[in-house]
């Protein structure tokens, strides 16, 4: 049971083949036995989980029940969860308990869901392979000895693994859907606005987004359907009206215009993800669907920009940590500026100084134009690029990460060769496009390989459509723990 | 890049590493400045009035006095508290 898809649980709750609460039970016993070696949870919150599936088989018996009501979900740990600690796997926020909800814990907890716990990431999602968390190094369901991506890999990894229904990841530069790439699992980046940051613990605020991560794309568009819309607390949030995002389930590929953009697929690619994607574009070619090529000139560029615009803002949304009104304080004497290097210094680990590092020095006196400024041209150049392609096509296929999981102590140490491995991802974000990640085959060694379809702004619709034409003929095959 | 270019960075962002750490930081950073340093020659420039697509200025709300969260709640995750942020002293 707790293998099926959300829309399928929604029937046997509704159906009384299953109570809600003993299907929350089913979630926590499988995490008290499997979570040990996956370690894809930072806090499990039992109690509060059986008390939400008591309070949500009330709707269900009165035939009140939403489309997520009773379904137990995960949460990445960085959105906000009042009174649930909300530790954005860092030492810094070690004891901090959010006195508000995100906006998107507040929707879902309208529809009645069940949260079973907050899941593992890089520490504030500044990572692709989730070994930066501090507390909780989260393992690949497919082979313990991987990572899981990153930095949503708790999410990722958790349903995967079979210890949610589904999750809400946050990508950045890719932190949805390289880990549901590598985790054999469907994950979807909405279009910038869509989704309240209300409550999302801010990394790069002009790039983040909240989404969803489940078993299908169709999975993906119901949980859409519950967290978008407009957010009165948040400025960038859209106010375009929200679709129904499984409106297009079981649509025809005929006729539907599909790019490949040549770049994607050049060199840094592994031969076998290439290949995967390349068949996967053949199969919609099969169905109908009509392939085009396309080139983006500027995608050599685009790690460069995403790095310099993401680490600016990073350095300085993080500059509130100064350890006097939340987060980690050292026990420090002297003045108020010792108490402030202190406290950032003990509390923030290597990555995120590198980070912050890097974006003090894109914006600083000298080479703000050299970089930051560049980096802003280049946005905007790949956004035009974008969009010239997107004047002769639906969609664009691209694989998702140009190699499957790799071993846990592989690249960790060796940061630019981290960043390198983002560019199949960064220019969505840079663009503030909407993309979801889908397994399109596997490996020699039985690993995930994910294609991304990439579609234009606002219409999540038609790529959960194309997702779920392409999920209904492939045979996922699930991890073995 | 060099060691007190590092040094510079980390008093902008208030942050302290031993020499060891420092020594680290100068590699990383002289790698990871390999990757920014490929944009640098690029001839481009940011038109900032081509940016606002997610700025609705017409449609702002309005500036008007909402409830906020109770003060015991915004104090609840500062470490040091007598119903107020305790800091050090910072006049002389």
């Amino acid at each position: 049971m707790v293998e099926l898809t959300v829309k399928s649980l929604r029937e046997k709750l509704d159906k009384k083949e299953v109570s809600a609460r003993e299907l929350t039970q089913a979630y926590l016993d499988r995490i008290e036995s499997v979570d040990k070696k996956v370690e894809s949870y930072i806090t499990v919150t039992p109690e509060a989980a059986l008390s939400a599936a008591d309070k949500a088989q009330e709707k269900i018996n009165a035939g009140e029940a939403s489309s997520l009501c009773g379904i137990p979900l995960a949460i990445k740990d960085n959105i906000c969860t009042e009174g649930v600690k909300t530790t954005c796997a860092s030492r810094m926020l070690e004891n901090f308990v959010p006195p508000y909800n995100a906006t998107v814990m507040d929707k879902l907890e309208n529809e009645g869901i069940v949260m079973l716990g907050k899941t593992s990431m890089d520490e504030f999602a500044m990572g692709g392979s989730t070994q930066t968390s501090a507390f909780a190094k989260t393992k690949n369901p497919y082979d313990l000895t991987r990572v899981p991506g990153g930095s949503s890999g708790g999410s990722a990894a958790a349903v995967g693994a079979d210890l949610c229904a589904a999750a809400l990841g946050s990508d950045t530069g890719g932190s949805i859907r390289q880990p549901a790439a590598f985790c054999g699992v469907t994950g979807i980046k909405p279009t910038y606005g869509r989704v309240s940051r209300y409550g999302l613990v801010a990394f790069a605020s002009s790039l983040d987004q909240i989404g969803p991560v489940a078993r299908s794309a169709e999975d993906c568009g119901i949980i859409l359907n519950a967290i978008s819309g407009y957010d009165f607390h948040d400025g960038t949030s859209s106010r375009l009206p929200v679709d129904d995002y499984t409106s297009k389930i079981g649509m025809s590929m005929k006729g539907v215009k599909i790019a490949v953009v040549s770049e994607f697929f050049a060199e840094g690619v592994d031969e076998n993800v290439r290949k995967s994607v390349l068949a996967a574009v053949d199969t919609y070619k099969a169905m109908g669907a009509e392939i085009i090529e396309a080139s983006m000139p500027s995608l050599k560029y685009a790690i460069a920009a995403y790095y310099l615009i993401a680490s600016a803002e990073a350095s300085s949304n993080l500059s509130r940590y100064d350890g006097i009104k939340f987060g980690h304080r050292a026990d420090v004497g002297g003045s108020y500026n010792d108490l402030i290097v202190a406290s950032r210094s003990e509390g923030f680990g290597d990555e995120v100084k590198r980070r912050i590092l890097l974006g003090n020095y894109a914006l600083s006196s000298g080479y703000y134009d050299a970089y930051y400024g560049k980096a802003m041209g280049l946005k905007q150049k790949i956004r035009e690029e974008y969009a010239d392609i997107f004047t002769k096509c639906d969609l664009i296929i691209t694989p998702t990460a140009p190699s499957v999981a790799y071993g846990i102590n592989e690249n960790i140490s060796d940061p630019k060769k981290m960043y390198q491995a983002d560019f199949c991802t960064v220019t969505v974000n840079i663009a503030s496009l909407p993309a979801l990640s889908t397994t399109c085959g596997y490996d020699e060694n039985g690993m995930p390989i994910g294609m991304s379809i990439v579609g234009k702004m606002w219409d999540e619709t038609t790529i959960i459509g194309a997702a779920d034409a392409f999920e209904k003929q492939f045979d996922r095959i699930g991890a073995s723990l | 890049m060099e060691l007190d270019m590092v040094k510079y960075l980390a008093k902008l962002a208030k942050l302290e590493f031993t020499d060891e750490e420092l020594e680290q930081a100068v590699k990383d950073m002289t790698s990871i400045i390999e990757i920014m340093d490929t944009i640098k020659d690029i001839d481009i420039t940011y038109d900032p009035y081509k940016d606002n697509h997610n700025v609705y200025l017409e449609d702002l709300r309005p500036d008007e006095a909402m409830p906020s969260l109770a003060t015991d709640k915004l104090l609840q995750n500062a470490v040091n508290q007598e119903n107020c942020f305790v800091v050090p002293k910072v006049v002389e």
